[in-house]
């Protein structure tokens, strides 16, 4: 993932029918600073012409975003996300199969060629949280058990809030020295909340293909979003 | 178990788990190399090569920090790596909570417990009426007053899920630090198992062993007993320990008698045991050893089989059965009084397999205990199957932990199954299950009762 914002969101297509889109900016994959848009608002724009390449056919390239003035909340987001592209099981998520790592690590990619989009949602049952250290950052993993009770082991968690969430948490505790007790304070207090909600759901993407070819599983979306109380509470 | 790295075999893990991660025919850098700066690995790859050396070290929590000034090299892994594995094996000797394998004084502690009950209360009444029995029938003849059912979105691995969830957070046990998963289940007909299914609903390790095990009701019995064996060999001395049945689905057929199916609940209960030494500074309520039997002679008195429909046929003989089952307990809680060395009046809580609630009052009467020391789960929640004395034990757990009147509080486990098989074992402090047991050794063979076993 580079830097910037990629942004997804939902097309209506009808009554309780949604897809998902990705407007892309004029250069590049990513929307760079200043962006005003935050998850959950209505935007508009128009489509451009633009190349498309398997499994990122929800790319739309355009010029510019124009805010509408609306905004969702949470249990609305997350109800149309339901309703868009929703998978029953993990080889649902991109119609192909994903496959282990060949190296030993234990995250899961697909073939580009292979998978029919790039973005998907599943229903969640479980999560645990993993924080590895780099120098002066973390890197954020989770395990998760979701669909027909199937498991994605160390999925990269790319969802901005839940980072944001996590670095204001890392912060409280001390700062990256105390990455271990971010880790549990994520798997006891919080992972509580989160899985106490009624509105667990995930949104699992592919990023473009690495080096490698493969497209690597990623933890795009995670709802319930964090809440700014769930930190009073620590 | 931690284990303290020489230079030579750390350097050699971690230039194998780098080698992994590397592009294909890059030679191994040099040891002060960063191989992230030199572009020869990114951030997937360096969290694979974290995860492998974790996994394959077995270290919790390695490298969980990474100094900005520290560079990302083989040399720096192995050193952090060298550091982790001192740090945990210092630990370890510091807490001895887990004893090693071999360790004589080595007990089996319940560490965590909890249950998750079907969420629809269905009363006697309305369930008389859905089997066809005359109103009062459950209430007066069975003494149910009400039923736990499964709602539509709860089945025997979300009810499981939930009591382990409970059990394991009672016990502050990460799943990482789980050895095995043991589970029983009379009412989950599928593959992967319930305790496959359990392994990943719970986000269990790889290396967490999955063990399903019969007995319908005696399951809980044979699970525990499973797990008490299973512990004494086991790397991080944590299992866990799963009933789940949810009747309402399978003996829902109209061709399964009334009377017989009017009487279950849906509901699941789980348990931390945890290898601990006996002499260890916090006290707990510790395993002891178990008596078992089968009396074929009995096994026409309840027959269960798969029907076409999925759901069981079932034959039984209602009165067979019920007399068949005070005689097991009964049975049972002598063996355990002869096992435990103590006698049924000093049992603070007796956890039983309850077909109904008028038989456990039949038997209380005839076994000369205290109704207020049976928790009498199947009152309001119907007979739970293999969760019933699971439930039950749950609940005597709780009350010796919140009423702590004795000073060796001792807890009876008893259950009858089909076949007609029966189990039983008892808890009681771990200083006191040590003793019994050093006791018995020095007089093994003298004890006439040959049915009395040891896990």
């Amino acid at each position: 993932m580079g830097q910037g914002y990629c942004v997804i969101g939902l097309e209506c297509l009808g009554l309780d029918r949604f897809r998902s889109v990705r407007p892309m900016p004029p250069f590049g994959y990513a929307w760079r600073d200043p962006f005003p848009h935050k998850r959950g608002d209505c935007i508009r724009f128009t489509s451009a012409r633009g190349t498309i390449s398997a499994p990122h056919v929800e790319d739309q390239h355009c010029l510019g975003l124009e805010s509408t003035g609306r905004s969702l909340k949470e249990t609305e987001l997350v109800d149309a996300l339901t309703k868009a592209e929703v998978a029953l099981d993990v080889d649902g998520l991109f119609g192909c199969e994903p496959r282990a790592s060949t190296r030993g690590g234990k995250a899961v990619w697909v073939m580009p060629a292979g998978a029919c989009r790039s973005i998907c949602g599943c229903v969640l049952h479980n999560i645990w949280f993993r924080i590895f250290a780099e120098p002066n950052n973390f890197s954020l993993r989770a395990r998760l058990s979701v669909g027909r009770n199937e498991r994605l082991e160390s999925v990269p968690v790319v969802d901005r809030d839940w980072r944001q969430f996590l670095a204001r948490l890392i912060e409280r505790k001390g700062g990256l020295p105390h990455l271990d007790e971010a880790e549990h304070l994520l798997n006891h207090a919080i992972r509580r909340k989160l899985l106490s909600s009624s509105q667990r759901f995930v949104r699992i993407g592919l990023p473009r293909p690495g080096g490698d070819g493969q497209c690597w599983l990623m933890l795009d979306s995670l709802f319930p979003q964090p809440s700014e109380s769930w930190l009073e509470l620590l | 178990m931690a284990y303290r790295w020489d230079e030579t075999k750390a350097l050699e893990l971690v230039r194998a788990s780098v080698s992994r991660e590397l592009p294909t025919n890059t030679p191994i850098p040099g040891d002060e190399e960063d191989l992230v700066k030199a572009g020869l690995i990114d951030s997937m790859g360096w969290v694979a090569i974290l995860s492998a050396l974790e996994d394959t070290a077995r270290l919790t929590n390695f490298a969980a920090v990474w100094p900005e000034d520290r560079p990302q090299s083989i040399r720096a892994l192995v050193e952090t790596l060298r550091g982790a594995g001192r740090r945990d094996a210092e630990e370890t000797e510091e807490h001895g909570e887990s004893p090693s394998p071999e360790s004589a004084d080595a007990a089996v502690a319940f560490t965590g417990w909890g249950f998750a009950l079907g969420s629809l209360r269905v009363s006697a009444e309305e369930v008389d009426r859905e089997c066809g029995l005359a109103t009062h029938t459950l209430r007066d003849a069975a003494g149910i007053e009400s039923v736990c059912r499964a709602a539509g979105t709860e089945d025997e691995l979300t009810l499981a899920g939930s009591a382990a969830e409970a059990a394991l957070n009672m016990a502050g046990v990460a799943p990482d630090a789980v050895d095995f998963v043991v589970a029983t289940s009379a009412t989950f007909l599928a593959f992967p198992s319930l305790s496959a299914s359990l392994h990943s609903r719970l986000l269990l390790p790889e290396s967490c062993g999955a063990i399903d095990v019969g007995g319908a009701c005696v399951g809980l019995v044979h699970a525990l007993a499973i797990a008490k064996g299973l512990l004494h060999g086991s790397q991080r001395g944590v299992s866990l320990v799963v009933a789940s049945e949810v009747h309402s689905r399978r003996l829902c057929s109209s061709s399964v008698p009334g009377a017989f199916r009017g009487l279950f609940g849906d509901g699941a209960c789980a348990f931390v045991l945890t290898r601990r030494e006996s002499g260890s500074a916090n006290s707990f309520m510790a395993l002891g050893d178990f008596v078992w039997g089968c009396s074929g002679s009995l096994a026409l008195s309840l027959r269960l089989s798969l029907a076409d429909t999925g759901g069981f046929d079932v034959k039984f003989r209602g009165e067979q059965l019920a007399a068949a089952a005070v005689s097991a307990i009964d049975r049972i809680l002598s063996r355990l009084e002869n096992l435990s060395g103590r006698t049924r009046s000093e049992v603070a809580c007796f956890a039983l397999h309850e077909p109904n609630p008028r038989i456990i009052g039949i038997l209380a009467e005839r076994a000369g205990i205290s109704l207020s020391r049976i928790p009498f789960i199947s009152r309001t929640c119907g007979n739970l199957g293999s969760a019933t004395c699971g439930v039950s034990l749950c609940t005597a757990l709780t009350r010796v932990l919140t009423n702590p009147g004795s000073e060796r509080p001792l807890i009876f486990v008893a259950a009858v199954g089909p076949g007609l098989l029966w189990g039983g074992t008892y808890l009681q402090p771990a200083s006191s299950t040590v003793r019994q047991e050093s006791r018995r050794e020095n007089t093994e063979g003298d004890s006439a009762d040959g049915a009395a076993g040891r896990s």
